[in-house]
């Protein structure tokens, strides 16, 4: 099972880890409350190295990658980054994708739901086949810096340069003479920075930011509360809702695909369900009585019918109740509504509008801090 | 599932499907309205819309229900879902001329 480049690193800070989807994952830091209070109020660093990235050749790796993801590749310009997923041939999802296109390559980073090795190796079947693709997990680690004053420790590292980076975006920046690329990205709706950054480099780097975010009054996160974060900003989770529903359409992933590309992964079979009609879909639901326990699987009852089930749920520091999402049937499926939770007469829930809280970092504008 | 919760049901979806009707022939955008999941973030994240598109959002709300947004009222445009929070409220509050 592959381990972070930042294994020893952490786990001399105590941080636990798991296995997840085949890889060994950072999962806490501290406790849940502590971690999300990081991200929401001030900063939290997280190692993200489970993630799976590639280096593609731009020459090479447009016609590659646009026949592995959903989204257009070939229309992502220069500096900027795709939030996409990859498909099985049944139209499945595989992993959550971002491809930047950072020049002379494209760099790819996945959240995958296939198993470590099957990502890597249907990714390395490119390089096999002439494209030139590069591995770039066993050379760099993946640190995230997420949160309200996550653009101070960025300054402190990279300058002031970095505070005019628009949302999915890529740039490179010097760390101790190592070549660190950059993307502006983020899944916890604070500002978010995903930092790709050779081995060498790459425990410095974690040191100095973590010292950065401490001085700011926040620490280190596991990724298990970046499940929270997600939820709550209502980005898309692969390894939470997306492992359970796995068909992108009722998720309601359809800004993540060009239905105009003639061929990708999965496209016949994607095309075809929407021809057909989305008859299911997630919606977002609140526990504000605190009575529902909601949990992946929960059964959600409208009156004596069951009428589906909850995919997601966490707790919500910010609201003081459970929110999560639950799979109805599209014409029931609509933000306001009661239904009841794991039985007829159960415990009240309620259907809610998502994001369902206003994150501090958009109350604030970069270009003027 | 009682009449008044049907009928709030068929208020919502009306609301809803004028929304994204007008957001996508304004915006030009390449998806049908059943594409669109009404919790999709629509600024930065998911449809990516930037600033001069926040802008045409807030006159397609104001062309579609009469509404308008209230500058720095940044957290009505987060999704599809919000806005309508917002219209709805407004209408009740005796605001708003529907199309």
């Amino acid at each position: 099972m592959r381990r972070s480049p930042l294994h020893d690193l952490l786990a001399r800070s105590g941080v636990s880890f798991a296995e997840r989807f085949g890889i060994e994952v950072a999962t806490a830091a501290a406790d849940p409350a502590t971690e999300y209070r990081r991200v929401r109020d001030t900063v939290g660093i997280t190692d993200f190295s489970y993630a799976q990235v590639f280096r593609v050749p731009e020459q090479t790796g447009v016609d590659l990658l646009d026949g592995m993801v959903a989204g257009n590749v070939a229309r992502v310009r220069y500096g900027r980054v795709l939030h996409t997923f990859a498909a099985d041939s049944d139209g499945m999802l595989m992993a959550d994708c971002y491809v930047a296109n950072n020049d002379d390559e494209l760099v790819v980073v996945c959240e995958s739901i296939a198993g470590d090795a099957a990502m890597r190796g249907m990714f390395m079947a490119g390089a096999a086949a002439g494209a030139g693709v590069t591995d770039l997990n066993a050379t760099h680690a993946v640190v995230g810096v997420d949160g309200f004053k996550a653009w101070a420790v960025m300054k402190e590292l990279f300058g002031a340069d970095v505070l005019g980076l628009p949302y999915l975006s890529i740039e490179v920046f010097q760390f101790e003479g190592e070549r660190v690329r950059l993307l502006r990205a983020g899944k916890t709706s604070e500002f978010g920075y995903l930092l790709i950054v050779p081995v060498a480099a790459a425990g410095a780097l974690f040191a100095r930011a973590l010292e950065s975010a401490q001085r700011q009054g926040g620490g280190l996160c596991g990724a298990a509360v970046h499940d929270a974060l997600r939820l709550e900003g209502r980005f898309f989770n692969v390894f939470a809702e997306g492992a359970r529903v796995r068909d992108p359409l009722p998720l309601g992933l359809q800004w993540m695909i060009d239905f105009g590309k003639e061929q990708f992964t999965g496209r016949d079979a994607i095309h075809a369900r929407r021809a057909a009609g989305v008859t299911r879909k997630v919606v977002g639901i609140a526990d504000e009585n605190g009575k529902a326990g909601l949990t992946p699987g929960l059964a959600v009852y409208d009156g004596t019918a069951k009428v589906g089930e909850v995919v997601a749920a966490c707790h919500s520091w910010v609201l003081g109740c459970d929110v999560g999402l639950a799979m109805l049937p599209a014409e029931i499926a609509y933000s306001g509504l009661p239904f009841t939770a794991g039985a007829a007469g159960g415990p009240a829930l309620k259907t809610v509008s998502m994001p369902p809280i206003m994150p501090r970092s958009l109350t604030v504008r970069l270009d003027e801090l | 599932m009682d009449e008044q919760v049907r009928a709030r049901i068929r208020r919502r979806a009306d609301a809803i499907g004028k929304l994204k009707a007008d957001l996508i022939q304004r915006l030009n955008l390449p998806y049908t309205p059943e594409d669109l999941h009404e919790d999709v973030s629509l600024l930065g994240a998911g449809l990516g819309l930037d600033s001069l598109d926040a802008l045409e959002v807030v006159l397609c709300i104001e062309h579609t229900f009469g509404i308008k947004i209230p500058d720095q009222n940044t957290a009505v445009l987060r999704s599809i879902n919000t806005i309508i929070d917002y219209v709805i409220t407004q209408q009740e509050a005796g605001g708003g001329t529907a199309r």
